[in-house]
């Protein structure tokens, strides 16, 4: 269901990681993913977990909200769990056939699982709390520097927007035109692949003009309101670094030069 | 002359094939000539086809003239100097409304408009409040746009282009994808802008009961005006409606078809409550006669 | 009789927190030969309730026979389902993909798995049923107008030959001629063929018009299923759930309330015009 999809889908509250420039929040998740990967101990991770407990709440956003990102990944966590588990060398805790369960695997899966989960909530954390178009506007900014070297920054950020934005729609689309098919005695579901894949053309083909429509509809109404590409426009939330910002930073930088004393020292 | 002014306007649809040789030709618009009064609600009607989205795109220079002159405040929308210009004095509401909210948060779409033309942002925030406040969107402004009911994405495209501070709105069929209650919602949204903010409104429809508050109605019939006066002027006509394959009113008509039969009933009778007022004391004397 | 729905409850996000009826417990029958019109603001659970009838949706709980035969048993033909009760979406052209007009129309008869020959023979008769024009049927469909796309892609699903039809608001986006020529071809349908009709529309005038029954959905549920003419005189009611009465109901409604004796259940412009003139005395009082 459409419903579902948590990526890119803000929770609309006032906190302060709201507030924050999304240059900042970049910042940060790029640090606290670096900072799994550099995690290895218990009391790695354990500073990790308060660091991300810390995060969400400040970010006032529900629990629920930040754990909806994992059903995505539930298949990937359950596979790389079962490999470290079962197929990692070491202390043997019992085994069933060529299968030995040991303690190293279970370290090595737990912090696996882990770090997969932290991963995600950890992104989920700044797509709750930044809109997709400050997301864009943030990834436009600090990508700035390759405008010089001729990379088309804006309109790739302008793009990402627009794509975020029609996604559901498409998605909501797709779900109808299969509908619509289904009553006209269409078949998705069985016969080989090469059935199945004959099958999708009642569905893409009208998919793929709806979007062509949609496209042309929406570049006519973005002229209509005077869109010219990048040059001399301005910006309703331009990116500014207040107080908030360099306190972000500053725990960001803290944070990670703990989980690098704790990886080696 | 007026906001919007048209001279022979004349618009082919061209279509070519892979070697750029012209294959036909479909003349969407055959010499209209139409002029805008500054403050008028204006509505456009006619049936698919009849030219009206075609006019209404020339009013803001996404289409330009085949032949003839389009003039909005005074300059040629052909004038590629006063493009901006042009689209920010002359707004425009499409269709669909899905298809022109360009913002994943109703205040960033609102704002869109004016970042195009550059204004500062402590003024785009205050155009944007302004805006969601004058169609009453302000209490969705955090919401996405997806969220919202067909009737609040209109209003929400309707503030995107008040932003522009527009002297001007062209609204093409804005209501024909929504239901009734999402119809009222915007016809009376336009109608506050109207009144309140004297902008000059161009409705293009084909919903009769949209039109019937208009300063003036234009129907328009294979790229052409036909016919041009207040609604109760157009509404009398209901047999010439009828032949541009357009309807009335269920009151009006059923005053037309009273008055056929001999019924003393004024023409163009637009509202139940204009009827009743006639009808009720001729028939309570024709009771009163029995 | 050929739908029968008993207590149907369609729940949304089933056992999570946003758990939400769409529908709740709506039973109601379907008679052979009726014309019903569905009315319902958005989000009143109409375009949900007509997708359990072909079974594109599966209620929560309830049941759904069609023919006395329980949908929902193991092993029934959903797909059989499908092909006698057809459902044309809203705004169906969208669902157009074929590269011409008259392939398109063959998709649901050829998915019943026919003879090539018959699948023509009824792709034929469906288009000369919506009275789409011959040279048109080997053109694109994309090169249609937007009142001819719709024709092809309600000839799509006719060409399956349903006992049943339900339409989704079949008329929006049309202009005035277009809405009435679909809206005539419908009834020829109803009238000649026999067909049962569900039409799903907003347009009161529309269904006062044509259908001999109504349902009206409000927040997931059934409030009214009667004639036309009962359902209008509840028109505050409707007026609370934000529909109305066609306009028609409120002249006589006022006239009435002036003291005129004018029949309460007048819901078209000819019994207006049939019943105002007969009181003041003038030809044309028949009806």
């Amino acid at each position: 269901m459409i419903r579902e999809i948590t990526l890119g889908q803000y929770y609309p509250v006032d906190s302060v990681l709201h507030r924050m420039d999304p240059r900042t929040k970049l910042f940060g998740t790029m640090i606290f993913i670096v900072s799994l990967f550099l995690a290895d101990s218990l009391e790695a991770y354990g500073v990790a977990t308060i660091f991300l407990v810390l995060v969400i709440r400040l970010s006032k956003v529900p629990f629920s909200f930040m754990i909806r990102g994992l059903k995505a990944i539930l298949f990937l966590l359950l596979i790389s769990v079962s490999f470290n588990l079962f197929l990692t060398p070491g202390t043997e805790i019992f085994r069933i056939g060529f299968l030995k369960l040991t303690w190293e695997g279970l370290r090595l899966a737990g912090f696996m699982a882990l770090r997969l989960i932290y991963l995600v909530i950890g992104s989920s954390v700044m797509t709750l709390t930044t809109t997709p178009n400050e997301l864009t506007d943030g990834l436009e900014k600090s990508m700035g520097f390759l405008k010089r070297v001729g990379v088309p920054v804006h309109e790739i950020s302008m793009m990402m927007s627009i794509a975020l934005r029609f996604i559901p729609i498409l998605v909501e689309e797709t779900d109808k035109i299969m509908k619509a098919q289904m009553a006209r005695g269409a078949d998705f579901e069985s016969g080989n692949l090469i059935q199945k894949a004959k099958s999708m053309v009642p569905l893409l083909v009208p998919l793929f003009i709806s979007a062509f429509r949609r496209a042309t509809d929406l570049a006519m109404a973005m002229e209509a309101r005077c869109y010219h590409g990048g040059e001399g426009r301005t910006k309703m939330k331009p990116l500014r670094y207040g107080r908030r910002d360099y306190l972000g930073y500053l725990a960001y930088l803290v944070y990670l030069a703990v989980m690098i004393l704790l990886r080696w020292y | 002359m007026g906001i919007i002014r048209a001279s022979k306007l004349i618009y082919d649809y061209i279509r070519r094939d892979e070697d750029d040789k012209v294959e036909e030709v479909n003349r969407a618009i055959d010499g209209l000539d139409l002029d805008i009064k500054a403050g008028d609600f204006v509505a456009i009607l006619g049936h698919n086809g009849s030219g009206k989205s075609t006019f209404a795109k020339q009013v803001n220079g996404i289409l330009l003239p085949t032949e003839g002159t389009v003039w909005i405040s005074g300059m040629k929308t052909t004038d590629e100097s006063h493009i901006w210009d042009i689209r920010k004095t002359a707004g425009m509401v499409f269709q669909n409304p899905d298809n022109q909210i360009i913002g994943n948060i109703v205040e960033e779409d609102v704002g869109f408009g004016p970042e195009n033309l550059g204004v500062p942002t402590e003024e785009i925030w205050r155009r944007v409040d302004e805006s969601l406040e004058a169609v009453g969107m302000t209490a969705y402004r955090l919401k996405s746009p997806n969220k919202l009911s067909g009737g609040q994405k209109q209003r929400v495209a309707i503030a995107g282009v008040m932003a522009m501070r527009p002297q001007c709105i062209i609204l093409d069929e804005p209501t024909a994808m929504l239901d009734p209650n999402g119809r009222k919602e915007v016809i009376r949204t336009i109608r506050e802008l109207n009144q309140k903010e004297g902008i000059t409104v161009l409705l293009i429809t084909h919903y009769m009961e949209e039109v019937i508050w208009a300063d003036r109605v234009i129907v328009m019939d294979d790229g052409r005006l036909v016919m041009d006066g207040t609604p109760r002027e157009i509404f009398s006509r209901v047999k010439e409606l009828k032949d541009y394959r357009l309807d009335v009113p269920q009151v009006t008509e059923l005053a037309y078809e009273l008055k056929q039969e001999g019924v003393e009933l004024p023409d163009g009778i637009l509202t139940v409550e204009e009827l009743t007022e006639h009808l009720l004391p001729m028939l309570q004397t024709a009771r009163a006669e029995e | 009789m050929a739908i029968r729905a008993e207590h149907i409850n369609y729940l949304y996000g089933e056992g999570t927190a946003f758990e939400q009826y769409a529908l709740k417990d709506v039973s109601f029958e379907i008679h052979d030969g009726q014309f019903i019109g569905v009315i319902g603001h958005t989000g009143s659970g109409k375009s949900t309730l007509i997708q359990h009838l072909n079974g594109l949706l599966r209620a929560s709980s309830g049941k759904i026979y069609y023919n006395n035969e329980d949908i929902y048993q193991d092993g029934y033909n959903m797909k059989m389902l499908r092909s006698r009760v057809g459902l044309v979406f809203q705004y169906p052209e969208h669902q157009l993909f074929e590269v011409d007009v008259f392939s398109d129309v063959c998709f649901g008869p050829k998915n019943q798995g026919l003879s090539k020959e018959e699948v023509e023979q009824r792709a034929r008769e469906a288009l000369i049923q919506v009275g789409l024009e011959e040279r048109f049927w080997k053109q694109s469909p994309f090169e249609l107008s937007g009142g001819q796309k719709r024709r092809v892609a309600i000839a799509g699903v006719l060409a399956m030959r349903p006992e049943v039809l339900i339409l989704d608001e079949p008329t929006a986006g049309l202009d005035p001629r277009g809405r009435d020529e679909i809206l005539e071809q419908i009834s020829a349908l109803h009238k000649e063929k026999k067909m049962t009709i569900l039409l799903v529309s907003h347009s009161m005038e529309d269904i006062a018009r044509y259908a001999d029954r109504i349902l009206v959905m409000s927040h997931g549920e059934k409030i009214f299923d009667a004639p036309p003419k009962k359902v209008f005189r509840h028109y505050r009611e409707l007026e609370q759930i934000g529909l109305a009465a066609p306009q028609i109901t409120y002249v006589i409604q006022r006239l009435r309330d002036g003291g005129i004796p004018l029949k309460e259940d007048i819901t078209t412009v000819e019994e207006a015009k049939a019943g105002i003139l007969e009181l003041l005395g003038k030809a044309g009082g028949e009806v």
